[in-house]
């Protein structure tokens, strides 16, 4: 029992956390904007962490640099996306309203064609690789350096997004969109601009913290999915387009998961996770969860 | 004994008070009119009646039968029919189908499709419509989707109409046709109406008696002319002192 | 859309049924073996549509009433025959829609999808828990019925999944849940009891997947949780239903062509592309054609027939 109030738990927790809220941000920002569903989210991720894998093995460069490369690599993936196919359907008003039941099962195909591209050109053996896989202990806290760097680079970027959407004029656009689009519109923000940018930014984010994930997680082709559930329970606990708000809720899933695995054992961490998900998207439909924004 | 009696309904959403003690008798073949203020709780009175809300406190009687907490459908079937102020059309199923569903699961419960598709087809040329039957409900303009609300809950066979600002949006010559319309399935049917409404000159011409909503409370019945001069009437409207 | 069923279509239906029992007769094990993967699809797809195509609750977890059916057959293996155990599965699968969809079908739109998957995968990882506990990880039965009975029974199932479908989709009740789809509240205005038939297209929508799981556990000898719940199932279905189309009959038979057509080419050589190919398809049939193929090739079966 006292390994329960470990500190090692403790920083896994967190770990687990902020990988949690890292993820969510980018999913809650491609749906507060433009109420799209998501469910590649997590496949974002996985092109990330392969990205840092191949550019490590391959080429020698770290994932802290590498990481940059996933995060532009996935946030034009993201442009190309909706500019391929989102632009021409959120630009006309009824396929618009049927898009967010749509969006579910077209993000759904896109995962499906992701994972098995990714497949098809990797195969499917789990990849890993050794990065600052040094071990510091801290008051008998053994944690790996990885891990350590990962907490403090989502700690920061999770501030700077945050900073970035009060200060900056684009991510006050941004709030301004995800809380009523037709009035944005009437006050100026470019709706066309800012969806773009949200979807870059939202996929950028997932490409990022894959890299991060590549240095302490097995790569596998399937390895996003879920990510991409943990990421809706966090967005729709968290209360859909409230980004701050999502943020404890990433933090939340995170310790749920790490301690409630703790509590039980291993093998139900799935059944955990899931529960947990089910739970979530009853009690919002029950309006328990607080406010939807106005579309 | 009357059709409808609503006996000292109040209805509160956490702190706000949407409806305070109104009480009101509708007797049958009447059309009252219901008007007041937006927020003034005309909207919240149709929601409770139609069975999509419950009363804080209060009863409501229909044909002496108390019908608090019914559900919506269960509302229906005893004889009640609403309108919907933003129209709620069964967008992609066709003008005739939308009206047969209100045929088929209304008081009559019709169990023969057929049965149900020669009533709706008789509605439908009540309202005009039957030379769109076949298209889908999605492709009317405001108007013709207003009367297919209306021919929805009329198949319903329903006694007592509730039409929720049904006027709103409509040009002059689109009003007047309805009004001619509403009359004359109001004689046909031997319905009841209540309506809300904004557009005074609907109200003034069909209504035999109006009811004046104001935050929440009852603060004026009687015939149209009467209620138009009365002084609580214009205060509220005009923010004047009594 | 009237009551009456008219002639061609029940003569077309009996003379399709009594075509396919052929086929064990005529042909080998491995034709019987995909004619008798197409009737599984038929039968989950068409159980699907009455539920999701008719009331727009999409269901992304029908796995979930599969891998139960198959589940109870493996359980009561030996203490029932196949008579009592396959009907048995399809109750127990109804039994359990019943209960979980009281709460479940609160829920709309697209958290609906999310919540039925997210149901099956509890299901499944719960079952995978409690077989663990019992020491089980798979179970083999062994000595059910012939392949080729096996067949004549998911025939059976096939055309009567088909059957319910076309009945509800052309009945009072089937008027009543298109109704829901369309607006819900509206619906419940008009005195459609809006709840009691979510349920009951819920329920009816697992009685007979219920029994196709349990009639695929004894033709694969073979019960593991992770297969039997795999959400590839559910996904399969919604894809067919997505091609094909889920608002009518013709849709799922369609789209249940359509896909074991496809993976007979690509399955066994490129299982990946398969795939990929299948989300293309999602993708362009979401985008462009989400009403499938039933209605494109054949017209909107909801025009009135000219008198």
């Amino acid at each position: 029992m006292s390994a329960l109030f470990s500190g090692q738990l403790l920083f896994a927790a967190l770990v687990v956390g902020a990988v949690y809220v890292l993820i969510a941000l980018g999913l809650n920002l491609v749906f507060g904007t433009m109420r799209l569903l998501d469910a590649a989210h997590g496949d974002i991720v996985m092109l990330g962490a392969y990205t840092s894998f191949w550019m490590f093995t391959l080429l020698g460069i770290s994932p802290l640099l590498s990481m940059f490369v996933a995060a532009g690599f996935s946030a034009g993936l993201g442009i190309a996306i909706y500019r391929g196919l989102f632009r021409r359907l959120l630009a006309d008003t009824r396929m618009r309203q049927r898009l967010e039941g749509n969006s579910l099962l077209l993000f759904f195909g896109i995962s499906i064609i992701l994972q098995n591209v990714a497949a098809l050109s990797f195969d499917t053996t789990p990849r890993a690789y050794l990065y600052l896989d040094g071990v510091t202990r801290v008051g008998g806290v053994a944690m790996t350096q990885n891990r350590i760097v990962l907490l403090a680079i989502a700690a920061a970027l999770c501030l700077i997004v945050v900073l970035f959407l009060r200060h900056h004029i684009y991510g006050l656009a941004i709030k301004a969109l995800i809380q009523h689009r037709e009035a944005a519109a009437v006050v100026g923000v470019n709706i066309e601009r800012i969806q773009l940018f949200s979807f870059a930014l939202g996929f950028g984010l997932a490409g990022l913290a894959g890299s991060l994930l590549s240095m302490t997680e097995q790569i596998t082709p399937f390895m996003g999915f879920p990510f991409t559930i943990t990421a809706f329970v966090t967005v729709i606990l968290g209360g859909l387009g409230n980004l701050t708000r999502g943020m404890a809720a990433g933090m939340f899933l995170g310790f749920v998961e790490v301690y409630g695995v703790a509590l039980t054992s291993p093998s139900l961490d799935s059944v955990l996770i899931y529960g947990v998900f089910i739970l979530v998207l009853y009690l919002q439909s029950q309006g328990l969860l607080g406010q939807r924004h106005a579309s | 004994m009357s059709l409808l009696a609503l006996r000292n309904i109040s209805k509160s959403f956490g702190g706000l008070e949407a409806l305070r003690g109104v009480s009101l008798e509708v007797e049958r073949h009447e059309i009252v009119g219901l008007m007041g203020a937006n927020g003034a709780g005309k909207t919240t009175l149709f929601s409770l009646i139609a069975g999509h809300a419950r009363a804080t406190s209060g009863t409501i009687l229909f044909k002496s039968r108390s019908i608090n907490g019914l559900r919506p459908d269960q509302i229906c079937r005893l004889g009640i029919a609403r309108t919907f102020q933003i129209v709620r059309p069964f967008a992609n199923m066709s003008v005739l189908d939308s009206v047969v569903v209100g045929a088929l699961y209304g008081v009559r419960g019709e169990k023969s499709i057929a049965r149900a598709t020669e009533r709706a087809m008789d509605i439908l040329k009540e309202l005009g419509l039957s030379n769109r039957a076949d298209d889908p409900a999605s492709s009317l303009t405001l108007s013709g989707q207003k009367r297919l609300e209306i021919a929805r809950a009329l198949a319903t066979a329903p006694e007592l109409l509730m039409l929720d600002e049904v006027m709103a949006g409509l040009t002059a010559t689109e009003i007047a046709e309805l009004l001619v319309v509403i009359r004359r399935i109001k004689e046909r049917m031997s319905l009841t109406i209540v309506m809300v409404e904004h557009v005074m000159q609907a109200l003034m011409q069909l209504s035999g008696r109006l009811v004046v909503l104001h935050h929440g409370e009852l603060i004026a019945q009687g015939i149209p002319q009467a209620v138009s001069v009365d002084p609580h009437v214009i205060s509220a409207y005009l923010g004047e002192p009594v | 859309m009237s009551g009456s069923i008219p002639r061609s279509t029940a003569l077309l239906f009996v003379i399709a049924v009594g075509a396919a029992a052929f086929i064990p007769e005529v042909a080998g094990e491995y034709p019987v073996a995909v004619a008798l993967s197409f009737a599984m699809w038929v039968a989950l797809a068409q159980s699907w549509a009455v539920l999701s195509g008719m009331t727009g609750y999409s269901s992304f977890g029908h796995a979930a009433f599969y891998g139960l059916g198959a589940y109870v057959q493996v359980l009561t293996w030996g203490i029932f025959s196949p008579w009592v155990s396959v009907p048995l599965a399809g109750i127990a699968s109804c039994a359990f829609a019943l209960i979980v969809g009281y709460p479940a079908l609160k829920v709309r739109g697209p958290y609906f999808v999310m919540l039925t998957f997210g149901l099956a995968e509890f299901v499944k990882y719960s079952v995978i828990g409690i077989e663990a506990q019992l020491g089980q990880f798979s179970r083999l039965i062994i000595g059910g019925p012939s392949p080729n009975d096996l067949f004549w029974i998911m025939l059976g199932l096939a055309a009567a999944a088909t059957a319910v479908m076309y009945l509800v989709s052309r009945s009072r009740f089937g008027y009543g849940l298109r109704a829901i789809r369309e607006n819900e509240q509206a619906a419940e205005t008009v005195g459609i009891p809006v709840s009691l038939y979510k349920l009951g297209a819920f329920g009816l929508s697992a009685l007979i997947p219920g029994m196709v799981g349990a009639v695929m556990a004894m033709r694969m000898n073979y019960f593991e949780p992770a297969q039997a719940f795999d959400p590839l199932i559910s996904f399969n279905i919604v894809v067919m239903a997505t091609i094909g189309g889920s608002d009518v009959a013709r849709g799922p038979l369609l789209g249940a062509l359509f896909l074991v057509g496809l993976s007979e080419l690509l399955w066994a050589r490129a299982p990946q592309l398969y795939m990929i190919i299948l989300g293309v398809l999602l993708v362009v049939f979401v985008l462009f054609f989400p009403q499938g193929l039933a209605t494109r090739l054949f017209g909107n079966l909801q025009r009135r027939k000219k008198s």
